[in-house]
């Protein structure tokens, strides 16, 4: 005799009770370069992602950095650009190279069949790009174009205007290219800037994927032998804050049939204790699809396709931003409602069934963040961006998400977010003040 | 090599598992086999706002996402002309969570007149958010038209227009349902860290129960063959004049698709390619220029677009673009060139397929299209393109006549 199924009752659910933090192998080059290897994942593939003191914050004009990374692959003492863009795609190779706020990073993707050949390339990009004025040039007019086109969206503006009004229009983690500095690059000037960043003393290496000794062994050969580059020393230095701008600020894009709007403030880095209280602060109000913002903005009112808010960190500050795209009809109201849903944070107790609804979903997070080889180097790489990879981070995080009680959470809530000493910024046709 | 099972339950539910015991997690993905293409001309965007509507609540589950949460689970979907694709993952003690949600909301949805209304009004804003406030946004709502005169591929996923979406009726909403969501219409894959008899074990008991359905029968007009150029040219507000050529091609299960998938390859997959090298950095007559297959199941677009380099006139690019493509068609690709693609292919679908969602997916949309074990042979078949038949396609592709050109010129 079958048991009529009662589908009301949902199946008993269990969560783990500890996560496994799976911990990367650390060891040096013969050069004392520090490597982090992630030795895991059945397929046949490679990551390895080289991390340099070479992020926009070093510059001394705008754009220097990115255009340094951008360009590593546009000709080398050996190779000319087309031969290099030859070699990775014949090899199915992919080369990341971007620069940030704080960090350059190159990432090369490869099939484990052709590790050492593309290793060998990728030493070549860091160690010995010419930066041809051909190449640089043809970068610039098409970065420029991309540039031009970025400013006409609505997102890229409320975004713009939310770091000027932060940090300062010429703070280093405050400030934007323009199309015509594009004009303004050289390539001495990226030559300087890559002698002085990208060396021995200013790398760190994350290899993960199918990877063993044979592969240290080889990453060891190009990368360990000599203390290459221009610069013996870490060229890090931290930088000093103004007090952060707040209030509103609007600009105007006629015609747009959306708002964007993003509404934050300056917060703690990531080594701070309060760091782990303040994601689950930001879990309830907008991280994740069930949150308060999302649950109120979309699925109660349809002002907006999404709403989510984000704790940012960068190496020497962290900021909480709060970003959306709303019909244009409906800014006014959906800034109040955020405001409401901060307000209702700071002075209501979130009651036990969502805090264990956002409890149960941020253990699930944490388990799915170390799901393969490419995720657990990614937190690698964020863990040495932020504390020099202390693991205790994740113990103290665990914690937190295990034992936080409701006015754990309304006291961080209020202590560190303050509607009226936030920025709000708006992109679009509709002021909010008219 | 991708090891999976297989089975059917009595009610037509096809099944499959992939079993890897490395991770913690186990992700399921549910393929409905409903997209854009089987909408009412009159009612398009609605397998789109179908989706959002899955979300507000089955008939026995008031909320999905909630008791998802609680289960420390994560969850998306995504709808193309083609299908309409759920997926979640859990850690694997609870995945039976994952089969009790996934079962009440094939059985049957709330139907909430509530919900209807709110979903309506934030897919309103997501055809405002991804096609009108862009720039280039609604090029595909003009392209698409232009390409299809008679096929549903004529309309995007978001709809025609958002007048569709704000008329759609809750009855509108059950009949779709009804006539589409059933398990004999559907493909389960469940993926991770579980045994296969534990998946037999909970599909039986969640899915076995909901009653097979009849489905509509798909008889969609095959869009004939196109016999002269088609051009629109519009004027937006936006900084570059742009170009889109789309030529008709084959359906997806077609012998040539892996040919004309490597032609768009030849073209623009990587710096080393032929319009990037050629188009863009010698002749510096693009800032941006791509090529690809939009890859669906009946036949499909090969299509070409380039964003203009200032004072660049659309006559000069569209007659370079047409010189590279007319080399494919004259010109024998070098050995060489031939494998550097097929390798590119290789490692783009072996790094694609990395993680147990990504495997989940891929085993079901294959199976959709006919067997879940092609996915082993797909390299194979991609080796074994030859050179003749790299210009034997590209001779049938590209002529002026299968050509719909946009042409989307900047007012400033």
């Amino acid at each position: 005799m079958k048991n009529e199924l009662n589908r009301s009752v949902p199946p008993l659910v269990v969560l783990p009770e500890n996560i496994k933090v799976p911990h990367a192998a650390e060891q040096k080059l013969d050069n004392g370069m520090p490597i982090f290897i992630v030795n895991s994942g059945e397929d046949p593939v490679c990551r390895i992602d080289v991390l340099l003191n070479a992020g926009s914050r070093y510059q001394q004009n705008n754009l220097e950095a990115t255009a340094t990374a951008s360009l590593l692959s546009e000709g080398t003492t050996l190779n000319n650009s087309q031969q290099i863009a030859e070699f990775l795609d014949y090899h199915g190779s992919f080369i990341d190279l971007s620069a940030d706020r704080d960090w350059g990073k190159v990432t090369l993707y490869c099939l484990e069949k052709y590790f050492e050949r593309s290793i060998a390339m990728l030493a070549e990009l860091v160690m010995q790009p010419i930066f041809p004025e051909k190449e640089l040039k043809i970068w610039s007019e098409r970065s420029k174009q991309k540039l031009t086109l970025e400013l006409d969206r609505t997102s890229t503006l409320a975004r713009q205007a939310f770091f000027n009004q932060l940090y300062g229009k010429n703070h280093p983690y405050g400030r934007f290219a323009t199309p015509s500095d594009y004009n303004l690059l050289e390539s001495n000037k990226l030559l300087s800037f890559h002698k002085k960043h990208f060396s021995f003393a200013n790398s760190t290496i994350i290899l993960s994927g199918s990877v063993g000794e044979m592969e240290f062994g080889i990453v060891n050969k190009y990368f360990g032998k000599e203390e290459w580059g221009g610069q013996n020393e870490p060229v890090y230095a931290p930088i000093a804050f103004n007090k952060p701008g707040i209030g509103l600020k609007f600009v105007e894009k006629k015609d747009a049939v959306q708002s964007a709007i993003r509404i934050g403030c300056r917060l703690i880095k990531r080594n701070h204790p309060e760091y782990p209280i303040m994601l689950i602060v930001n879990t309830i109000l907008g991280g994740y699809f069930g949150s308060r913002l999302m649950k109120n903005i979309r699925e109660e009112k349809g002002y907006t396709y999404g709403i989510n808010s984000h704790i940012v960190t960068l190496r020497d500050d962290g900021f909480f931003v709060i970003g959306t795209e709303v019909g244009s009809q409906f800014t006014q109201l959906a800034i109040k409602e955020i405001r409401n849903e901060i307000e209702r944070l700071r002075h209501e107790p979130v009651g036990e069934s969502e805090l264990q609804q956002v409890k149960s979903y941020m253990w699930g997070e944490a388990l799915r963040s170390f799901n393969g080889p490419f995720a657990i180097a990614d937190n690698v790489i964020s863990l040495l961006n932020f504390n020099n990879l202390d693991y205790g981070f994740y113990d103290q995080l665990f914690k937190t998400i295990k034992e936080a009680k409701s006015e754990n959470i309304m006291n961080a809530a209020r202590k560190w977010l303050n509607v009226d000493e936030m920025v709000c910024c708006v992109a679009g046709s509709v002021n909010p003040e008219a | 090599m991708i090891h999976f099972d297989r089975f059917t339950l009595n009610n037509g539910l096809r099944v499959l598992v992939h079993q890897d015991n490395s991770t913690p997690i186990v992700t399921m993905n549910l393929l409905y086999n409903v997209g854009a293409r089987d909408e009412d001309p009159n009612r398009t965007g609605f397998a789109h706002l179908f989706e959002h509507l899955m979300f507000g609540g089955s008939v026995n589950i008031p909320l999905y996402d909630e008791p998802l949460d609680r289960a420390g689970g994560e969850n998306n979907a995504f709808t193309t002309n083609d299908i309409t694709n759920y997926y979640l993952s859990l850690p694997k003690e609870n995945i039976e969570t994952g089969f009790w949600l996934e079962s009440d909301r094939m059985l049957s949805l709330a139907f909430s007149q509530g919900n209807l209304g709110v979903q309506k009004s934030v897919v309103v804003e997501e055809f405002n958010q991804s096609y009108l406030n862009q720039p280039y946004g609604d090029a595909w709502l003009l392209l698409r038209p232009l390409a299809y005169k008679v096929h549903p591929y004529m309309w995007s996923t978001i709809g025609k227009e958002p007048q569709h979406i704000k008329d759609a009726t809750l009855n509108d909403v059950k009949s779709f349902f009804f006539s589409h969501y059933a398990p004999n219409n559907a493909i389960l894959c469940v993926s991770g860290n579980i045994e296969v008899d534990e998946v037999k074990r909970l599909a039986e008991k969640w899915f076995a129960p909901i009653p097979e359905r009849e489905v509509k029968l798909r008889s969609l007009p095959k869009e004939p063959v196109q016999t002269e150029p088609r051009t629109l040219e519009v004027t937006r507000n936006v900084p570059y004049d742009s170009i889109y050529m789309a030529f008709h091609m084959c359906n997806r299960n077609h012998p040539d698709y892996p040919a004309t998938d490597l032609i768009t390859d030849l073209l623009s997959n990587g710096k080393s390619s032929r319009l990037f090298q050629n188009l863009v950095k010698e002749r510096k007559l693009f800032s941006d220029i791509n090529a690809f297959i939009t890859g669906d199941v009946d036949d499909g677009l090969l299509v070409v677009t380039g964003r203009l380099v200032q004072d660049i006139s659309f006559e000069e690019a569209q007659n370079e673009i047409f010189g590279e493509l007319n080399r494919l068609k004259n010109e024998k690709v070098s050995e060489y060139e031939l494998s550097k693609v097929v390798n590119k292919f290789e490692s783009t679908f072996t790094f694609g397929l990395t993680s147990p969602l990504e495997k989940a997916f891929n085993l079901c949309y294959y199976e959709m299209l006919g067997d879940a074990g092609w996915l082993n042979s797909i390299v194979g078949q991609y080796r074994n393109v030859t050179i003749d038949d790299i210009t034997r396609v590209a001779g049938s592709i590209f002529t002026p006549d299968n050509c719909s050109t946009l042409l989307y010129k900047a007012a400033r």
